[in-house]
């Protein structure tokens, strides 16, 4: 094999997640009438903004390699709070702030440090207590979700604050600005990781922590604050959340942590820890959205939903563990 | 250490009492087995079945299966050995909690029907306003509707239906589209959203109406997909009543949108005469004495009482909420509980 030939198919492997994603869309565009629109296409933008923002809080903490299960309910539980307070019906209170774009940073706020919270409560029993993080955050996923509950009663609030649900509305380049956040965090959050010594700290922590921490990097410390940083940014998608539906309901959310695996999985995101980019996450998350899109499009009968959906994940994933076993021949 | 185990089982001793309240005179002690809190409508039911049983003398605990049957089946057996005065069953699934039932009634304990009937095996009591009637009610309002818009019945539905593993949806939906198909020019889209979940209806919404923007009516299968529906339909530039909208269980989310101009139809389980009517024949299903079948007032609503195969059956009548309605006190949604008390049926 040529180095040329070598470079280009590294090149490849490099981004295999981009090309299934732009196979996928090519492929269902040509098949499924109506899918080829540049609606279509700003929809499945769009609703990936909830679940990319969630994936990248989970992404960080299983590149150092735990886990953090608790990120839908932090979501649910900051979507109900910010429902709560800012919506005017259902059981909404309906808080006006004056001027009103104030209401903006408060809410946002209040969701991130909701996420923050949870999150240093995760991280300090995972560290301090040296407990299983894949414990710690199950049961977090189950308490956080019981006070989604307990606070909302099993009802719903709507009518977001307008001056907050302008996110949804308002447009740039046809796409929604929640989806422009949720881009941005994907720009932001990459660069962290490539270019600054925390994100790097995180993956050699990922890598070998013994090792890390006999290289006297902080671990702990860039530890807990993984764990913070996933729960500020699942408050962050749980804001998102709150805008795309206009306010919250109890059961907001729940299924998107599975989602959010699959799509760290899919970008190539060692679940050991060590391995990845926040790139190729956003690739998997807008692969799964366009499944969703392709299957809502297809109105195949609702019993065989989730059955095309299971596969058409496990698909992405086995293309994506011989993408592995090759890059390892060529080692 | 010591001492933080002894701050534990403090505070463990604290919970314990806190949740173990004095024992009041009452009737006896009825459990209610619920599917779900995760919806408006069900947790509208726990406030309104212990409101009208403590009204005819019993107290009430519920247990929530979260949606899953296993749960519901355990937590079945649990309450067997309880010895409870009855249960009231709201199945998660309709026929995987049979044996169950049947092994309660073999206890001597009797099992009454809410919500969902079960008709695979006799029950005490049931009372339902009918799921696959509230398919009809809907669709005899779809045909309402798009025979207004187009002088014939004659467009396209989108149908959102609920979690595709949940009877309920499904019933809801062989009840529209059973009534629907006396209408070729309909053409019905359906599509599931997975888990009940609000965001999942708001982006099928946001797709179909791209790929058929034709679409002329939007049937939910529940009130709190409606909302992330209309926050699509806003987010795509349409305006209130640009698209026609209607929603079942008759939630306040539904009610709310109504008045806003969005929902065009909310169909209304009588929640509260539903609770009623279990809290009015609850001495009769305790007391294993015969139930009459007749007509009878269910606050208000005339509700007929039939013995079916698997047992006494009543039926209270759903209604639909439009504008002209909605603030009507009696529909459940607008969250005002009946000021007369229930009274045991003689």
């Amino acid at each position: 094999m040529t180095s040329q030939t070598r470079k280009i198919l590294e090149f490849v492997l490099d981004n295999l997640v981009w090309f299934m994603l732009a196979f996928v869309l090519a492929v269902f565009s040509a098949l499924i009438p109506n899918y080829f629109q540049t609606g279509i296409f700003t929809n499945i933008i769009e609703a990936s903004s909830v679940l990319g923002v969630m994936s990248i809080g989970l992404a960080l903490v299983i590149i150092t390699g735990h886990m953090d299960l608790s990120v839908e309910s932090v979501a649910a539980l900051s979507a109900m709070a910010v429902g709560i307070l800012f919506c005017s019906a259902g059981i909404g209170i309906g808080i006006k702030l004056s001027p009103e774009w104030l209401m903006v940073p408060v809410s946002l706020l209040v969701a991130c440090a909701i996420g923050a919270l949870i999150g240093f409560f995760n991280g300090f029993l995972v560290v301090k207590l040296k407990m299983s993080a894949f414990i710690i955050t199950l049961a977090s996923f189950i308490w956080v979700r019981g006070i989604v509950l307990a606070i909302s009663g099993g009802r719903s609030a709507q009518d977001l604050a307008p001056a907050i649900r302008w996110f949804a509305i308002e447009r740039l380049l046809g796409i929604p600005l929640s989806a422009w956040i949720a881009i941005a965090c994907f720009l932001l959050f990459s660069v962290m990781m490539a270019k600054t010594p925390f994100g790097r700290h995180l993956v050699m922590i990922g890598g070998n922590e013994t090792a890390t921490f006999r290289a006297g990097i902080p671990v702990n410390r860039n530890l807990i604050l993984a764990f913070v940083m996933a729960g500020a940014i699942a408050g962050l998608a749980g804001w998102l959340l709150a805008i795309r539906t206009s306010g919250a309901t109890a059961n907001l959310g729940v299924g998107l942590l599975f989602n959010a695996f699959a799509a760290v999985v899919i970008g190539g995101i060692s679940l050991k820890g060590g391995v990845g980019g926040l790139p190729g996450v956003y690739a998997g998350v807008l692969l799964l959205s366009s499944i969703n899109t392709a299957i809502n499009l297809m109105g195949l009968p609702a019993n065989y939903t989730q059955v095309i959906h299971g596969l058409l994940v496990l698909a992405a994933v086995l293309l994506d563990m011989f993408k592995q076993r090759l890059r390892a021949r060529l080692a | 250490m010591k001492r933080l185990l002894q701050i534990l089982l403090g505070i463990m001793a604290v919970s314990l009492a806190m949740f173990s309240p004095a024992t009041a005179e009452t009737k006896g002690t009825v459990y209610y087995l619920v599917p779900t809190l995760l919806d408006e409508f069900q947790t509208g039911s726990v406030s309104a079945l212990e409101m009208f049983l403590k009204q005819t003398g019993y107290e009430m605990k519920t247990l929530n299966a979260d949606n899953k049957t296993e749960v519901q089946q355990s937590q079945m057996n649990d309450v067997i050995a309880l010895k409870p005065s009855a249960i009231i069953l709201a199945a998660v699934d309709f026929n995987a909690l049979k044996p169950s039932i049947e092994a309660a009634r073999a206890a001597g304990i009797p099992v009454a029907e809410f919500d969902r009937q079960i008709t695979s095996t006799p029950s005490d009591f049931t009372s339902v306003a009918g799921t696959v009637e509230i398919g009809h009610i809907a669709s005899d309002h779809a045909i309402a509707l798009l025979k207004n818009k187009y002088g014939e019945v004659k467009g396209k539905i989108l149908q959102v239906l609920g979690d595709p593993g949940d009877p309920y949806t499904l019933d809801i939906q062989k009840g529209f589209e059973e009534r629907m198909k006396a209408f070729p020019d309909v053409k019905i889209i359906s599509v599931p959203a997975m888990q009940w979940e609000a965001s999942n209806a708001g982006t099928i919404v946001s797709d179909q109406m791209l790929a058929n923007p034709d679409i002329d009516l939007i049937f939910l299968h529940a009130a709190h997909l409606s909302v992330a529906a209309a926050a699509s339909l806003e987010s795509a530039g349409k305006k209130p009543g640009e698209v026609m909208m209607m929603s079942s269980n008759g939630a306040p989310v539904g009610l709310d949108l109504i008045r806003k101009g969005w929902l065009n139809v909310e169909v209304e389980q009588p929640l509260y005469a539903q609770a009623a009517a279990v809290a009015m024949f609850m001495d009769k299903i305790v007391g294993k004495q015969e139930i009459k079948p007749g007509e009878y007032d269910v606050l208000g609503l005339k509700s007929v009482l039939t013995i079916e195969p698997w047992g006494p059956n009543i039926k209270i009548p759903g209604a639909a909420i439009t504008k002209e309605n909605v603030d009507d006190p009696s529909f459940w949604g607008n969250l005002k509980p009946p000021a007369v008390a229930v009274k045991s049926v003689e």
